[in-house]
């Protein structure tokens, strides 16, 4: 589940800092209505307000008991808002006003109830939703079979469907407090008129109150609730870092169906995705025949899936018409562990026609785990695709077989009779495959009936004269069925790729389309024309800069409306499409899609539709999410476009600036060569010897510098390339000391070589560089005669060298010598370019060795360079010296 | 008319320090700017016998001229940037004698100089015997003598030894003693003359951890301390 790779760790740390500032959730859950959930919740704010929290009440039902109204006293409430519906008052909660108060923590009962028509969200849990976007803490409280995806579970054994279910995510972070109570002691309350049930559903919900359905949903809370605290857990595990066990690496695919029960098996999933905490992907498998299926059944698959998005689920679509294979296909691509399917009680023998699903899913299955889901009939009756134009096409075969045999009459003379059954075919064979299966059975009735009556003894009889004749009817039937069911299937499936043709080929134009465009308003104004023609809507693109909506796409849309506005904020921090015809904010006149890129939302695309009906048809619910993706697509290559132009000309001027440097070194080195000639070759004496003794010290010093921004500018573009060989420490150290002058009289290096030790692996020159750099540092930081010792020896499979002067010794923070631009306080010594050190570190680094600095014992720095041994191949130096 | 030094520089303050340095210890010698007057003067009546080589000239690619220059009998010593190894490496295998890195010090420059002239003018007494600073090498004897002690060495060694002393203070690069004393197909093994340089070390120095007679120069390759230029 969690992989550890860079994206996810950058999703993770984007997550926390998103979560960090959003308010927290605390949600009071309880088995049943009575178990006291907004009497405890008021309890702990009483607390939580005596401790000097901001509380405030936002909604809290009291249904009337006076224990609870007592602990309402205390609590600051706000005043709810009314609203008009069919002539009635409701009272709703007011979000704006909880908005514009902003409590440290608001109290919000009853999480799954419905919003009166005209309120912002359809649903409180939206309200809750945008108070902890906001940053508001809540408290709320919820029954078991409230939550989404244990909600036909419940109806499972209690024969109540629930109407207002909460999604599961909303709970995903938040923190569960179990208000629990034996069913004794809540029968017992129940008894004694404590709790209240609404008047609409009293009958039915007295049905939960038998100790055994309590004593199930008691249960199922309580593992709810002990769930939400492992997830929480390992959510605590992810943010410090940590990965436990508990990451299985499971992934599961469910396969949603049209039927009703599509919505079961995806909650199903969903239930196993919590258990197995492994990541889920509904999948609709898009079959020729399902292809064929209309109206609500479609739409029936667009809810299934929105509730699979809803629960947490990603989508896919494919079009496939094995559905099997298509299915394992796919989790065979996906690397899922588990498969869920639906399968129907269906009898054997439509089993034994059809085949079953399920079952060939088993068998071909490798390795994963497969989980069916046992559906009623009724759930997932598959609507059989009408045959076209039955009665005219019946009528049609039937004047075919006429026709045949009126000219079969007039030339019967010159034909035998056996030729004439074949004949008779063509009618047959000609209905099956144009008008359809029903047509050609007709077609073969009437061929059969008109062959027995026009060209058997006796003539113009049905009697059937011989056992011949019903071999000839079942044959004529049987090439009808047979032809019939074949060309049905061809047509079908010439209408699915025809369909999906032109649905790649209208995507193709739009990408290519897309592909083309280099601005961001040119890529809106044709993305908003082509998506408007291809759904037939008005389309928008919005985006939110420094904060303000900016309209783009369609001059016909300048501004939007507030709602609008609120709507395209919650689909581009959200990520889900919101407004007009979604669970939220559906008062809006348009619909937004969020453009979901790897940099982020890039703003939203709207859409709507002048009349009332859906703004997206159920048929183009695939097309739309490919457009979508398109758009986005396109508005990153141009987010990304401008960063590689931007990347493009820095790197120019990076060149550039290598290239002046070099250069400019290049011109710098002649005149110094000659300067420092120059100088050197002038004797030290007479009246201007300190003069010329400061020329020769500050030309060397010059060169120093140059030397080191030539090496600095190595460094940083790359360009060391180690020449790797076997080094002698011992010809380093004299080649340094010669470079130095301290290998003659007067020499204040003092040098101790192990000359036994073995040799290094590494670049002579760029080591020599780096010593050269360290003993010159360490001659010019320690006063002046005093001695510093250049030590090899060897460790294990390390060679070391040792620089240690007794001069002031270094600060504590030894770390930050080998900073680039780094500079020793210590007045007047301090004189370097600051890049010594770290290009001598760099140098180190890249002779596979390792620099380190400390301070020397009695006084004085150390600088010890650690190498690797080469290895030991030819230590005789050749054969015949052995 | 004879002449010491060929200063050969496309750039005229350097080529007047060298004169002006040269002139100090009373050497002769001519300039050039370019590698075709180079050649021309080296091929002339004035015969210079070691040439300053600059490899940046203008006409040429300084590494072209040397097996020229060095086919004329002068002795090259070329004078580059610091971070030029393959440059001098290349320069020391066409023929040239010895490097000095730029910026120079003259007093070491005039060192080189005048080692490169000992060498040219040491007339070979006897083929067989190849004197150098504190020692001598006799091949027909098969000793090495070490301020007058014999030091007794391997073949292996002895050849090493004899290879360097032919000419004391030219640098001979890691591939052409390798070439020269193990053969052509060991010339990449640069593990056996370090190894064989080491114990070599240990019976011609006098402290082995820091050599006087063998040296090194890192990258390149080795040359044997010439005949009085000991601690300038």
């Amino acid at each position: 589940m969690t992989d550890p790779t860079p994206e996810r760790d950058a999703e993770r740390f984007l997550r926390i800092a998103r979560m960090a500032e959003r308010g927290r959730l605390t949600v009071y859950l309880g088995a049943a209505p009575g178990v006291g959930k907004t009497y405890r919740m008021l309890q702990d704010a009483a607390r939580r307000q005596a401790e000097g929290m901001d509380v405030v009440v936002g909604v809290a039902e009291t249904h009337g008991r006076c224990e609870t109204a007592a602990l309402l006293q205390p609590l600051e409430e706000l005043p709810r808002r009314m609203i008009d519906h069919a002539g009635h008052q409701l009272e709703e909660f007011d979000i704006d006003a909880a908005l514009a108060r902003r409590p440290d923590l608001i109290l919000v009962d009853e999480l799954a109830h419905s919003n009166a028509p005209g309120s912002r969200h359809p649903k409180r849990w939206q309200d809750v939703a945008e108070l902890i976007v906001a940053g508001i803490n809540v408290a709320t409280t919820i029954n078991i079979q409230h939550i989404e995806s244990l909600n036909d579970v419940v109806a499972g054994f209690t024969h109540v469907r629930v109407r207002e279910t909460v999604p599961d995510n909303i709970l995903e972070h938040a923190e569960l407090i179990l208000v629990d109570l034996p069913p004794e002691a809540l029968i017992e309350r129940l008894q004694a008129g404590k709790v209240y049930l609404p008047d609409t559903a009293g009958r039915a919900l007295a049905n939960f109150f038998t100790p055994l359905k309590l004593a199930a949903l008691r249960e199922m809370a309580l593992r709810f609730a002990a769930h939400s605290v492992d997830r929480r857990l390992s959510d605590d595990l992810e943010t410090s870092g940590e990965t436990g066990n508990f990451v299985a690496g499971e992934r599961l695919i469910v396969a949603v169906s049209s039927g009703k029960g599509g919505a079961r098996v995806v909650r199903h999933a969903k239930r196993l995705s919590d258990l197995l905490h492994a990541p889920w992907t509904a999948v609709v498998i898009e079959s020729a025949s399902a292809r064929a299926v209309r109206g609500s059944q479609r739409e029936q698959l667009a809810d299934n899936l929105a509730l699979a998005a809803s629960l947490g689920a990603s989508l896919m679509t494919v079009a496939a018409d094995d559905i099997s294979a298509a299915l394992v296909d796919q989790a065979r691509q996906l690397r899922a562990s588990q498969i869920v399917i639906g399968k129907s009680r269906r009898t054997r023998w439509f089993e034994w026609r059809h085949g079953s699903v399920a079952q060939s899913v088993i068998r071909k299955a490798n390795g994963a785990a497969v989980h069916v889901v046992p559906l009623d009939e009724a759930d997932d009756k598959p609507e059989k695709p009408k045959e076209p134009f039955t009665i005219r096409a019946n009528s049609i075969a039937v004047l075919l077989v006429a026709v045949t045999v009126g000219i079969l009459q007039l030339v019967r003379p010159w034909i035998a009779l056996g030729a004439i059954d074949l004949v008779l075919l063509l009618p047959v064979i000609v209905s099956a495959t144009r008008l359809g299966l029903r047509a050609g059975l007709w077609a073969a009735m009437a061929a059969a009936l008109s062959y027995n009556f026009f060209f058997t003894e006796p003539y113009h009889t049905l009697f059937i004269h011989s056992p011949a004749e019903v071999v000839t009817f079942a044959v004529l039937a049987v090439v009808a069925i047979v032809i019939g069911g074949l060309a049905g299937k061809v047509r079908r499936q010439a209408k699915t790729s025809v369909g999906v043709a032109r649905l790649n080929a209208s995507l193709a134009r739009f990408a290519g389309l897309m592909g083309g465009l280099s601005g961001r308003d040119e890529t809106a104004r044709v993305a908003c024309r082509e998506i408007g023609g291809l759904l037939d809507v008005e389309a928008i693109i919005v985006a939110l800069e420094d904060d303000a909506i900016v309209v783009r796409g369609n001059d016909k849309y300048g501004r939007i409306d507030a709602i609008d506005e609120a709507a395209v904020r919650w689909a581009i921090e959200n990520g889900v499409a919101t407004g007009r015809d979604t669970g939220t904010l559906n008062a809006a006149d348009w619909q937004f899609h969020p453009l979901k890129t790897s940099l982020g939302t890039m703003g939203a695309l709207g859409l709507a539709r002048p009349s009332q009906e859906r703004v997206i048809r159920p048929d183009d619910a695939v097309m739309l999410a490919s457009l979508v993706d398109q758009t986005a697509l396109a508005h990153e290559r141009i987010v990304l476009e401008g960063q590689a132009r931007q990347v493009d000309a820095l790197r120019e001027r990076d060149r550039l600036r290598g290239a002046l440097l070099g250069s400019i070194a290049h011109d710098l080195r002649t005149p110094l060569t000659a300067v420092i000639a120059a100088t050197e070759a002038i004797p030290v004496q007479g009246d201007y010897a300190e003069e010329l003794r400061i020329a020769r010290s500050e030309s060397r010093r010059l060169q120093r510098f140059l030397n080191d921004l030539l090496e600095a500018s190595r460094i940083e573009h790359g360009t060391i390339e180690p020449k790797w060989e076997s080094v002698d420490m011992t010809d380093i150290v004299t080649s340094v000391l010669r470079d130095l002058r301290q290998d003659g009289p007067g020499a204040r290096v003092a040098t101790r070589i192990d000359s036994d030790c073995p040799f290094a692996f590494t670049d002579p020159l760029l080591l020599r560089h780096v010593l050269i750099n360290l003993v010159d540092n360490a001659l010019k930081f320690s006063s002046s005669g005093s001695p510093v010792d250049v030590e090899i020896d060897c460790s294990g499979d390390q060679v070391k060298c040792r620089i240690l002067d007794r001069g002031p010794g270094l600060p504590d923070e030894t770390e930050a010598l080998f900073e680039r631009f780094h500079r020793l306080e210590g007045g007047d010594r301090v004189g370097g370019s600051g890049l010594g050190l770290w290009i001598a570190k760099n140098f180190v680094e890249a002779v596979g060795g390792a620099i380190t600095a400390g301070n020397r014992e009695g006084g004085g720095a150390a600088f010890t360079i650690a190498l690797p041994v080469a290895s030991a191949k030819e230590k005789d130096g050749g054969p015949s010296d052995a | 008319m004879h002449r010491d030094v060929l200063i050969i520089d496309d750039e005229p303050a350097i080529r007047r320090l060298l004169m002006g340095a040269l002139d100090r210890v009373g050497l002769s010698h001519v300039e050039a700017a370019s590698a075709g007057e180079a050649l021309r003067l080296a091929a002339g009546p004035q015969r210079p016998a070691v040439a300053l080589l600059d490899l940046g000239l203008p006409d040429r690619d300084g590494l072209e001229i040397v097996p020229q220059l060095a086919a004329l009998g002068v002795t090259i010593i070329v004078l580059t940037a610091r971070d030029a190894t393959e440059e001098k490496v290349a320069a020391l295998d066409l023929g040239a004698d010895d490097f000095v890195t730029k910026p120079f010090d003259s007093a070491e420059l005039l060192a080189r100089v005048r080692s490169a002239l000992r060498r040219k003018s040491g007339a070979l007494v006897d083929p067989h015997r190849r004197d150098f600073e504190g020692g001598s090498i006799d091949r027909a004897k098969h000793s090495v003598v070490i301020d007058g002690t014999p030091v007794p060495l391997t073949p292996r060694e002895f050849e090493l030894l004899w290879a360097l002393s032919e000419k004391p203070g030219r640098v001979m690069t890691h591939t052409s003693l390798l070439e020269t004393v193990w053969g052509a197909a060991h010339r990449d093994d640069l593990d056996y003359l370090r190894v064989a340089i080491r114990s070599l070390r240990k019976k011609v120095e006098t402290d082995a951890s820091r050599p006087k007679l063998v040296m090194n120069e890192p990258g390149i390759g080795y040359r044997l301390a010439s005949l009085g230029d000991q601690s300038d």
